[in-house]
């Protein structure tokens, strides 16, 4: 069964409509991510799922059921901006929206423990909201929708507003909430989001979805990938020659034609541990990008407007950092298998 | 059970919330110039007719105060995480409306606590205190209650237009005096008396409320009244919980 059904949804304000029809699937255990520029209309479909505003025609489901007052409590939401109530302390916040929640007595306390701990809170547990950094605020968001231990988190522009090191630190703590076997929706602008966090996504364009896809199918399309260093010693290029035929180097690049994830890692940790200082990495196109510009140029088509492809509805990110993450990823996909594996 | 206690813990942060952001201050202070002014020993002692038509006055009016403000702190986008819970939207409403009386309560409390240790009423014991109290209280939590009904979250702009309208055609009255009426077209007068009427029945248990808390005239019908008061109180509570449960959630930014 999916755990969210939307059929031919439409909303407006005022009359002036925000969605257009929007129908979509997300089956349980994914993480599904809601692609589209500002203004699309992804808050409204949060709100929708989240039982705050009605649809004005369409159906909306969440555990098949219709009517969302009866799902309260197996949805968690983190909302976009962060407001938050700044009067109470970290502890105090969480504890009083656990009994909103229906916990009370040693329940309340090892949940709010617990949350506090797996959200990386513990340093500032004492400390008032309105004293907390911004990626701070959005890490308690992120334990007060999880207190209920939902089964669908409805997150809402997760990284919006955060410095490149709070997107990660938020990106990775979805990673971790993603291993409870919590159905996820992310609303993002961000490529990179999508890219890292989603199983499956859809472009919300002019009020629709107009196309889905799977990420790893996307990004196993790509097919060669560039890393940019700054120096590449030529012991280290011999030794990434003999990994593979399909590694081509020289002092400043290094091309791997076909690309696979597994070659991909292989090359990333031997630069890492030559100390190879990696300045990007980026795939002859990136896929999810080039997948969202056709989507859109598709639709503008079909409407008879304009040819020129938009830009896309956010930056997709390059560097160390993102490179170690990647190749985080590819290890703990790498080690899911070998689980999976007989 | 489980929806009575998250309407209490949802009413204790919102007073919590209330007395950090220290906006109880303005509460505090005006009760202090309302006992400096109204209720310290002056040369005569104070009748209990004087105390409980000025303490009601008060009370009135601060009401409003507290309870505009109150009730805009369930009017904000920190409204979605709340309310993206179990708690749901009856508790949610009606612990912002419990906070309102609470304050509003607990000032006439202080008022009265002042009096009784620094300017006893005089000829008023306690049975009579507490015959004066109750329509007096029971006027705020009316008052708190139409509050609550006339907020944005609740009630859409044209439908608070409306109820504001009619509340001011049933207090018509005292505006348009027999001197005006009679100036006016029959037909027109006539119409204008009959709507008077009508709209001012649903008012009558809050303006005998105030008489008896005066009077503290129990006999004959008005001993009925409290309890016209408590159903009045019901009545409009009923009506916002049932029109925010049915609005679309959309807080002030």
């Amino acid at each position: 069964m999916d755990v969210i059904t939307l059929e031919d949804v439409h909303k407006s304000y005022d009359g002036i409509p925000v969605l257009r029809g929007v129908s979509l699937h997300v089956p349980r255990g994914i993480v599904y991510g809601v692609l589209g520029p500002n203004g699309a209309g992804k808050t409204t479909l949060i709100h929708l799922l989240a039982g705050f505003l009605r649809p004005d025609r369409g159906i909306v489901r969440v555990f098949g059921d219709e009517n969302l007052q009866q799902v309260d409590g197996r949805v968690g939401y983190v909302p976009e901006r962060l407001r938050y109530h700044t009067h109470y302390t970290v502890r105090e916040y969480l504890f009083y929206l656990g009994r909103f929640s229906g916990l009370a007595g040693a329940a309340l306390r090892r949940r709010v423990g617990e949350e506090i701990e797996a959200c990386g809170l513990t340093s500032v547990v004492n400390r008032k909201m309105s004293a907390l950094a911004r990626g701070m605020v959005q890490r308690v968001g992120f334990a007060q929708a999880l207190l209920s231990q939902p089964e669908l988190l409805l997150i809402d522009e997760p990284t919006s507003g955060l410095d490149s090191e709070g997107q990660r630190d938020i990106i990775d703590l979805i990673d971790t909430v993603r291993q409870r076997r919590c159905t996820i929706m992310v609303a993002t602008h961000f490529l990179d989001e999508v890219d890292f966090l989603c199983d499956r996504f859809g472009i919300l364009h002019g009020g629709r979805i107009i196309a889905e896809a799977e990420t790893r199918a996307l990004r196993q399309s790509s097919r060669s990938v560039v890393i940019t260093v700054a120096d590449l010693p030529s012991s280290t290029a011999v030794a990434l020659s003999a990994l593979s035929t399909a590694v081509c180097c020289n002092q400043r690049e290094i091309i791997l034609t076909p690309n696979t994830p597994e070659l991909q890692a292989q090359v990333l940790r031997l630069l890492l541990d030559h100390g190879v200082s990696i300045i990007s990495l980026a795939p002859q196109f990136h896929p999810i990008e080039e997948f969202y510009r056709s989507a859109v140029r598709g639709e503008a088509g079909r409407h008879g407007e304009s040819d020129a492809s938009p830009p896309p509805p956010g930056p997709s990110g390059t560097g160390d950092t993102l490179l170690r993450e990647l190749l985080r990823r590819e290890d703990q996909r790498t080690q899911e298998r070998q689980t999976d594996e007989p | 059970m489980q929806a009575l206690l998250r309407t209490f813990w949802f009413a204790v942060f919102t007073l919590s919330e209330y007395l950090r952001s220290g906006r109880i201050v303005i509460e505090l202070a005006a009760t202090a110039a309302a006992y400096y002014l109204f209720f310290r020993r002056w040369t005569l002692p104070m009748t209990p007719d004087y105390f409980f038509s000025t303490v009601g006055l008060f009370t009135l009016g601060l009401t409003v105060y507290t309870g505009s403000t109150i009730l805009a702190l369930g009017d904000r986008p920190q409204g979605y995480v709340t309310l993206a819970r179990r708690l749901g939207r009856g508790p949610y409403l009606i612990g912002l409306y419990v906070s309102v009386l609470v304050v509003s309560w607990g000032v006439y409390g202080i008022i009265c606590s002042l009096v009784a240790l620094t300017n006893p009423v005089s000829g008023l014991d306690i049975a009579g205190w507490m015959l004066g109290t109750l329509p007096l209280l029971l006027n705020l939590a009316m008052l708190a209650a139409l509050l609550t009904l006339l907020t944005p979250i609740v009630l859409p702009a044209p439908w608070r237009l409306a109820v504001l309208a009619l509340v001011a055609l049933a207090f018509s009255g005292n505006l348009i005096g027999g001197s005006t009426m009679s100036s006016l077209p029959e037909p027109v007068a006539l119409a204008l008396e009959v709507l008077r009427t009508v709209l001012s029945t649903p008012l009558l248990p809050a303006f005998t409320g105030f008489a008896i808390s005066v009077s503290r005239d129990y006999s004959g019908a008005s001993a009925v009244v409290p309890v016209a008061q408590l159903f009045l109180v019901i009545g409009l509570l009923s009506l916002a919980v049932y029109s925010f449960a049915r609005r679309e959630l959309l807080f002030s930014a």
